[in-house]
């Protein structure tokens, strides 16, 4: 079975084809960030536009990659995110699904970063510790088997991505700050500052908003101090915080593994370290899989229609959609 | 056969069309749930007149000016239905769907077609007579259109931007007629129309909302 997903949540117009839940057979990915960097953040009513104009051309190059005329169900996903750009998505997709006749199923955008790991690890073993980190989300969910998670903590303010991008701003490094900082921080020493790890010893909740403002603070003190410390330290402080919770998560929960999701996910100290935080496998999204994608919503889509069956052509878009968890 | 799609205004509304005209239609207030109802409304059309979506031969849609939200799950919808059918789409603007109602209901005179685009103010075109528009749809003060048409009288207003300042627009000896949102059958009627006379539909991926206004700019860190 083939199913087309599609992805418009936030910055990245995305189509995907996957087979049988796990086969991916086209992969394509649109970034707006190009539209989005001068104003350091991805403006919301910039990103609805640009679904319009993308979305039709992403789908049709996904289809001929993939080499099928058209797939056997559609897969959008519905939330959380951007409603304006939301709603593209979801609206091509019923329309496309209902021009071909076929199923349409709406995905939660958080289940289908938990499918990555499914598409890429063969060998993946359940339990899990998820760690979801990207610039619209902070999660941490033990996922017992495909379908079934309990969310463990998220973050009490900022995502941590959005902390990246917000102090990739003040220290004038543009935008999207992960990236920048990763690359900047190569050339610092992060003992330079010593940033507060918020919430460190308690439970697995996190919070950045506290960190971002001791950076600024810090700056204001020293203003002479070098950029690659600055970025270097706070860093290892977001790095230190997440792969502390994680591993101690794989450890409460009896983890048979740790996988890493989401656009933070592709920092180079964050994989790095989470490895060494535990004693069980990590997996490891390529970079393609890190961000947002639709081969991810394909593959959950997948994964839903044969558990739930497909969704109402009503199903609304849902921006503060959370991850449907078992009681 | 033609499928229309009108979501520009308030109104989630669908029609079909075919050679001997309107053929069936629905349509009721959004009130912003347009990505709930537009769908089963499709669906809901084709079955009750009978036909199925392979009987289509091109999908119609209203681009606005409007509001911005409706327009993109009404052009979205249009998109992703003439995609897979591997049909054209007609663009139809929602000043001129506006304008040829009135006309249809017989009037003869100048037209103002205005849509309510918040923020105190409206997305407004004229016309001399039916489909002559003078000059292209723009966003402008109600008080300057006033005073811009009160030397104009005689020009019949329609839309939701007229009923929305109508006391303003009365005040200035000007007549707003009846209508509020552009209608499904009329936008339908009008592509029909077009594709009869010549015109070329546009590929699915070339359909553009006319919004007439820049984006606003602000960062939404909270809902990413
Ligand atoms: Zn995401």
């Amino acid at each position: 079975m083939n199913v087309l997903g599609i992805e418009t949540s936030c910055d990245e117009t995305a189509a995907a084809v996957v087979s049988d839940g796990r086969v991916v057979a086209s992969s394509v990915v649109s970034s707006q960030i190009d539209l989005h960097a001068r104003y350091g953040g991805v403006v919301p009513e910039i990103a609805g536009r640009a679904h319009v104009e993308l979305l039709v051309p992403v789908i049709e190059e996904a289809l001929a990659r993939a080499g099928i005329e058209h797939p056997d169900a559609v897969a959008a996903t519905y939330g959380p995110g951007l409603v304006g750009s939301l709603l593209v998505g979801l609206s091509a997709a019923k329309g496309l699904a209902m021009s071909w006749g076929v199923p349409f199923v709406g995905v939660n955008h958080l289940e289908g970063h938990l499918f990555a790991p499914v598409i890429e690890e063969p060998s993946l073993r359940w339990p899990l510790v998820v760690l979801l980190v990207s610039g619209g989300h902070t999660l941490l969910v033990h996922a017992a088997a495909p379908g079934r998670y309990r969310l463990l903590g998220q973050t009490l303010d900022d995502a941590a991505g959005e902390a990246f991008d917000k102090v990739a701003r003040f220290l004038g490094l543009g935008y999207p700050g992960g990236p920048a900082i990763d690359r900047v921080a190569r050339e610092g020493d992060p003992g330079v500052f010593a940033f507060p790890r918020a919430l460190l010893g308690d439970g697995y909740d996190f919070s950045f908003s506290g960190l971002k403002t001791a950076v600024v603070r810090a700056v204001e003190r020293r203003p002479e101090a070098a950029t690659p410390d600055v970025a270097a330290a706070f860093q290892d402080a977001v790095v230190d915080v997440l792969t502390t919770k994680a591993a101690r998560a794989v450890g409460a929960v009896g983890a048979k593994g740790l996988c890493l999701g989401g656009g933070v996910a592709a920092n180079s100290l964050l994989r790095r370290r989470a490895p060494e935080a535990v004693d069980v496998p990590t997996y490891l999204p390529s970079m393609a899989m890190c961000t947002d994608n639709a081969a991810m919503i394909a593959a959950a889509g997948s994964f839903r229609l044969v558990q739930d069956g497909p969704s109402p052509l009503s199903l609304a878009p849902d921006p503060g959609l959370f991850l449907e968890l078992e009681r | 056969m033609l499928l229309g799609i009108e979501t520009a205004a308030g109104l989630v509304g669908v029609a079909l069309a075919d050679a001997d005209g309107p053929l069936a239609g629905v349509w009721l207030r959004g009130d912003r749930r347009h990505a709930e109802t537009l769908a089963p409304a499709v669906e809901h059309v084709l079955s009750q007149a009978g036909v199925t979506l392979a009987d289509v031969d091109a999908v119609a849609v209203d681009v606005g000016p409007g509001l911005f939200t409706g327009l993109r799950v009404g052009v979205a919808t249009a998109q992703g239905l003439a995609a897979g059918l591997g049909l054209g789409v007609v663009e139809v603007t929602s000043v001129d769907v506006l304008a040829q109602e009135v006309y249809d209901g017989g009037w003869e005179g100048p037209v103002a077609a205005l849509v309510d685009a918040r923020r105190q103010e409206v997305f407004a075109a004229s016309y001399e007579g039916p489909g002559v528009q003078t000059g292209a749809p723009s966003r402008q003060s109600p008080e300057a259109l006033a005073s811009k048409l009160a030397g104009a009288p005689g020009t019949l207003l329609v839309g939701t931007g007229a009923h929305r300042y109508a006391p303003l627009f009365r005040g200035a000896g000007l007549r707003v007629a009846a209508i509020r949102e552009p209608s499904p059958r009329v936008l339908v009627s009008i592509a029909a129309g077009r594709l009869a006379a010549g015109a070329a539909p546009v590929p699915p991926a070339a359909v553009r909302p006319v919004y007439l206004r820049e984006a606003d700019a602000r960062i939404n860190w909270v809902q990413r």
